[in-house]
C-alpha cells in the first residue's frame, strides 16, 4: 500500500505537467499563434515556472524538456518532426533551457525558503507557547504532560520523558498518548540511562547510537541533568513525517533546555515550600513547648504547694484556710484537665482522627448543655439568650459543637469583668444557623481578628490571663469540619463578638411539620 | 437521704488503678459504705459472685478483659446496679455500656459529689421497686394513675407521646436514659439513630411546657451525645 502510494505520489506531477503542456500546445495550434515562435517559446516557460513553484526542481526540469520537445515537434520547421532545418533553433533551445533552468531553480528555492520560514515560525510559536505555559504551572505532573503534548504536536512524534525516581533509577514518568508501548522497551530505557549519565544527545540523526529509531535529548540546566526527553517520529503516509532535520534537532534541544529550566523551577519551589513548612512546624513546636510547660507547671505548682502545705502543717491551718487550699488544688487540677482536653482535641484535629457523628441538633438543647457547663466559672456575669423561634434543626456533631460553644462562651467569661453581660444570639440567615457570642470584655484589635484562630496565638490584650491559645484553633477546626465558618470582630462599644455560621441542611421542614400532628389529651 | 448515709450498702470497686481505688475507698467509706475491691476483670466477676454487692463501680478500661465483657458476664446472672467509669472522649463506649445494662456512668476525671449522686440514685431505684402512683418533683406533680401532670398547681396539657416520654424519664429520675432506651420505651419497636430527631422534637416540646427557660432546664437535662436525665431535685 505504502509503495503504491509512494509511486503514485511521484508520478502525479509528471502526468499533470504532460497534460498541461499538451493542452497548451493544442491551444497554441488552434489559435493560430503558430508562426510567432518567440511568443510561443515564452508561453512554454509557464508550465516550467508553475511546476517549479508547486512540485520543485525535478518536475520543472521535466517540464522544460517536454516543452522543448513539443515546441520542436509542432512549431519548428519541418513541423511534426523532431528534426531541425535551421540550426540556429538549436541555439534557441539552449537559451530556453537555460532560462527555464534558472527560473525553475529560483522559484523552487523561494518555495523552500517559504516552507522553512513557515516551519521556523511554527517552532518559535510552539516554543513560545510552551515557555508561557511552563511559567504558569507549578505542578510537575501537569508540566510534563504539557511538554509531551506540545512537543508531540509540533514534531508529529511520540514523546517519552524519563526522570530518576526516589532510588535515583531512571523511569518513564510521562509520555504522549501513543508512546506508551514504545517508551517502556528495554533498549529505550537503556539509551535514556546512557544519555542521562553522559548528558549528551543520542539516537537517530545525532552522532551517537544513530541506528535506533528515537532521538534522546538530556533535560539539562547548567547545574544538573533532570531527565531525558525521547522522541520518535510517527511513521505514516508516504514519508516519515517529522524526520530529524538539523532544524528539528535544534528545536528539540531548545525544548529540552526549556523543560529542564521549568523542572528546576518547580523543584525549587517545592523545596522552598518544604523549608517554610519545617520552619513553621519548628515555630509551633517551640510555642507548644513554651505554652504546655507554662500551662502545666503553674497549676501543678499550686496543687503541689497546697497539698504539701496541708499534709505537713496539718494543725496550723484553720478550717477556713484548709478549705481555701483545697479549693486551690481543685482549681489547679481543673485547669490542667482543660489543658489536656484541648491538647487532645488539637491532636485529634491535626491527625485527621476527628470523625463527625452527625445527628439532628436542636440549638436550644445545646445551649442548655453549654450554660450548665459554664455555670461554675460564670460568677455574676449575666448570660442573655436571644433565640429566634424560626431557628431550624440542623445536622451536626452536637458533642463537638457544644465543645465549640463552651470554649467561646468560656472565653467571653474569662476576658470580661464580673457583673458584665454576655449575649448569645441565634438566628437563621441565608440557609445557615448563625450563633453570635458578644461580650463586653477587653475586646480585640481588628488586626488580630483572624490571628486569634491560629494555634498558640494569643491576643495582645490577654497578657496576664492564663491560656494556651488552643481553644479557638480547635473551634475553628470543628466548625470548618462542619462546613461552617467562625470569625471574630470588635463588638460595638467594647468587647468581642464571635460569629459562628453552620449550614442548616434542608430536611428541617419535614421535621417541623411532623411535630404538630398529635392532639393534646392528657 | 443525706450525703452522709451510705447505710452500710456494699459497693464493689473494679478498677486497675490503685490511686483511683484508694480515692474511692477512702471517700466512700467516709460516707458509710462498705467497700470491696478488685483490680481486674476476672477477679471482679468472682468477687461480685461471693460478696453480693449492692452496687458495682466498674472501670471500662481494665488490663485483662474489656469492661464491656465484665458488664455482660455479671448481667448474665445479676441485676445489681452498675456504674461505669469512662474517659471523656468515648461517647460510643458510654452508650454501649448503658445499652448493655449499666445503670449510669461517670466520666473521669469526676467530682466526688457527682459519683455519690449517681450511687444514691442507683441504690434508690433498687429500693423502690414498687411504683408509687404519684411522682413529685418540687412544683411538678405527675399522677401516673390518672395520667395527670400539674406544674405549680395548674394542669399541663400533654400529647400522648409527650406524656409517655415524661413518664419514662420521671420514673427513672436521676438516671441517665440513652436515646435508644427512650425511643424503645416510648415509641416501641425497632429504632435507628436517625430517629433521634423525634426525641429532640418531643423533648423540646416538653421543655416549652414545663421549663420557665428551656435553655436553663430544671427538669430535663441533656447528656451530650448520650441521652437525657430527669433531674431528681434533691
Amino acid at each position: 500500500m505504502r509503495d503504491f502510494r509512494l509511486h503514485a505520489g511521484s508520478w502525479v506531477p509528471y502526468a499533470l505537467i504532460t497534460l498541461i503542456i499538451t493542452l497548451l500546445t493544442y491551444l497554441l495550434i488552434q489559435f493560430g499563434l503558430g508562426y510567432d515562435r518567440v511568443n510561443i517559446v515564452l508561453l512554454y516557460l509557464f508550465p516550467v515556472l508553475f511546476s517549479a513553484v508547486y512540485w520543485g526542481i525535478r518536475p520543472s526540469f521535466y517540464a522544460a524538456a517536454v516543452s522543448v520537445l513539443a515546441f520542436d515537434f509542432f512549431f519548428i520547421p519541418p513541423v511534426l518532426s523532431f528534426s531541425v532545418d535551421d540550426f540556429r533553433y538549436l541555439f534557441s533551445f539552449f537559451v530556453y533551457m537555460a532560462v527555464a533552468a534558472l527560473t525553475a531553480t529560483l522559484a523552487a528555492r523561494l518555495k523552500q525558503q517559504l516552507l522553512l520560514a513557515k516551519q521556523s515560525e511554527q517552532h518559535t510559536n510552539s516554543l513560545y507557547a510552551l515557555s508561557r505555559q511552563m511559567t504558569a504551572i507549578s505542578d510537575l505532573r501537569t508540566l510534563l504532560d504539557n511538554v509531551c503534548r506540545q512537543v508531540s504536536e509540533t514534531l508529529d512524534a511520540e514523546i517519552a520523558i524519563y526522570m530518576p525516581d526516589r532510588t535515583d533509577e531512571l523511569a518513564l514518568i510521562a509520555y504522549s498518548q501513543t508512546a506508551e508501548s514504545w517508551g517502556r522497551g528495554e533498549s529505550e530505557i537503556a539509551i535514556a540511562k546512557w544519555v542521562y549519565r553522559q548528558g549528551q544527545i543520542a539516537g537517530k540523526g545525532s552522532g551517537m547510537l544513530r541506528d535506533f529509531p528515537g532521538l534522546y535529548v538530556p533535560l539539562k540546566t547548567e547545574e544538573r541533568i533532570y531527565g531525558v526527553l525521547a522522541v520518535k517520529p510517527i511513521e505514516t503516509g508516504l514519508e516519515i513525517k517529522g524526520s530529524f532535520t538539523a532544524e528539528n534537532r535544534r528545536l528539540l534541544e531548545a525544548f529540552g533546555g526549556l523543560t529542564a529550566t521549568a523542572i528546576a523551577r518547580v523543584k525549587l519551589s517545592e523545596e522552598a515550600k518544604l523549608a517554610h513548612l519545617m520552619a513553621e512546624s519548628e515555630r509551633i513546636r517551640t510555642a507548644l513547648l513554651d505554652s504546655v510547660s507554662h500551662e502545666l507547671r503553674t497549676p501543678l505548682a499550686t496543687v503541689i504547694g497546697s497539698a504539701t502545705g496541708l499534709i505537713e502543717g496539718e494543725r496550723i491551718f484553720s478550717s477556713e484556710d484548709r478549705l481555701e487550699l483545697l479549693a486551690t488544688i481543685r482549681d489547679g487540677a481543673l485547669r490542667m484537665n482543660r489543658l489536656v482536653t484541648n491538647l487532645l482535641g488539637m491532636v485529634k484535629l491535626e491527625s485527621g482522627m476527628l470523625q463527625l457523628r452527625k445527628r439532628w441538633c436542636d440549638i436550644e438543647d445545646m445551649l442548655g448543655v453549654v450554660l450548665a457547663q459554664v455555670k461554675e466559672y460564670q460568677q455574676h456575669r449575666r448570660i442573655r439568650i436571644g433565640l429566634s423561634e424560626r431557628v431550624p434543626f440542623f445536622e451536626g456533631d452536637d458533642v463537638l459543637l457544644e465543645q465549640v460553644l463552651v470554649n467561646v462562651v468560656s472565653n467571653a467569661i474569662k476576658y470580661s469583668s464580673d457583673y458584665s453581660e454576655i449575649e448569645i444570639a441565634v438566628n437563621e440567615f441565608e440557609g445557615s444557623v448563625v450563633i453570635t457570642v458578644t461580650d463586653a470584655g477587653i475586646g480585640i484589635a481588628e488586626s488580630e481578628s483572624e490571628l486569634i484562630f491560629d494555634k498558640f496565638y494569643r491576643g495582645s490584650r490577654t497578657g496576664h490571663l492564663p491560656g494556651t491559645g488552643l481553644g479557638l484553633a480547635i473551634c475553628k477546626g470543628i466548625v470548618e469540619a462542619h462546613g461552617g465558618t467562625i470569625s471574630a470582630e470588635p463588638a460595638a462599644g467594647k468587647g468581642t463578638r464571635i460569629r459562628i455560621a453552620l449550614p442548616a441542611g434542608d430536611r428541617r421542614h419535614g421535621i417541623e411539620r411532623l411535630s404538630d400532628t398529635e392532639e393534646e389529651v392528657t | 437521704m443525706t450525703i452522709h448515709s451510705g447505710g452500710g450498702a456494699r459497693i464493689l470497686i473494679i478498677d486497675d488503678e490503685p490511686q483511683i481505688r484508694k480515692l474511692l475507698k477512702v471517700t466512700l467509706q467516709a460516707h458509710r459504705f462498705d467497700i470491696h475491691e478488685a483490680e481486674a476483670g476476672e477477679a471482679g466477676i468472682y468477687q461480685a459472685s461471693i460478696v453480693h454487692p449492692d452496687l458495682i463501680v466498674l472501670d471500662l478500661g481494665l488490663p485483662d478483659m474489656s469492661g464491656m465483657d465484665v458488664l455482660r458476664r455479671i448481667r448474665e446472672w445479676s441485676s445489681v446496679p452498675i456504674i461505669v467509669l469512662t474517659a471523656k472522649e468515648r461517647e460510643e463506649d458510654k452508650i454501649a455500656a448503658l445499652d448493655g445494662g449499666a445503670d449510669d456512668y461517670v466520666t473521669k476525671p469526676f467530682g466526688m459529689g457527682e459519683l455519690l449522686a449517681r450511687i444514691r440514685v442507683a441504690l434508690r431505684h433498687v429500693a423502690s421497686s414498687v411504683q408509687e402512683p404519684v411522682l413529685r418533683f418540687g412544683p411538678l406533680v405527675i399522677d401516673l394513675a390518672q395520667r395527670l401532670v400539674e406544674l405549680d398547681g395548674s394542669r399541663v396539657k400533654l400529647t400522648p407521646t409527650e406524656y409517655d416520654l415524661l413518664k419514662t424519664l420521671a420514673t427513672n429520675a436521676g438516671k441517665v436514659m440513652t436515646q435508644r432506651q427512650l425511643l424503645q420505651q416510648v415509641w416501641g419497636g425497632h429504632h435507628y439513630e436517625s430517629d433521634s430527631h423525634y426525641l429532640r422534637i418531643y423533648i423540646g416540646h416538653l421543655r416549652k411546657k414545663l421549663e420557665e427557660d428551656p435553655t436553663r432546664p430544671r427538669f430535663i437535662e441533656t447528656e451530650p451525645g448520650i441521652g437525657y436525665r430527669f433531674l431528681s431535685q434533691d
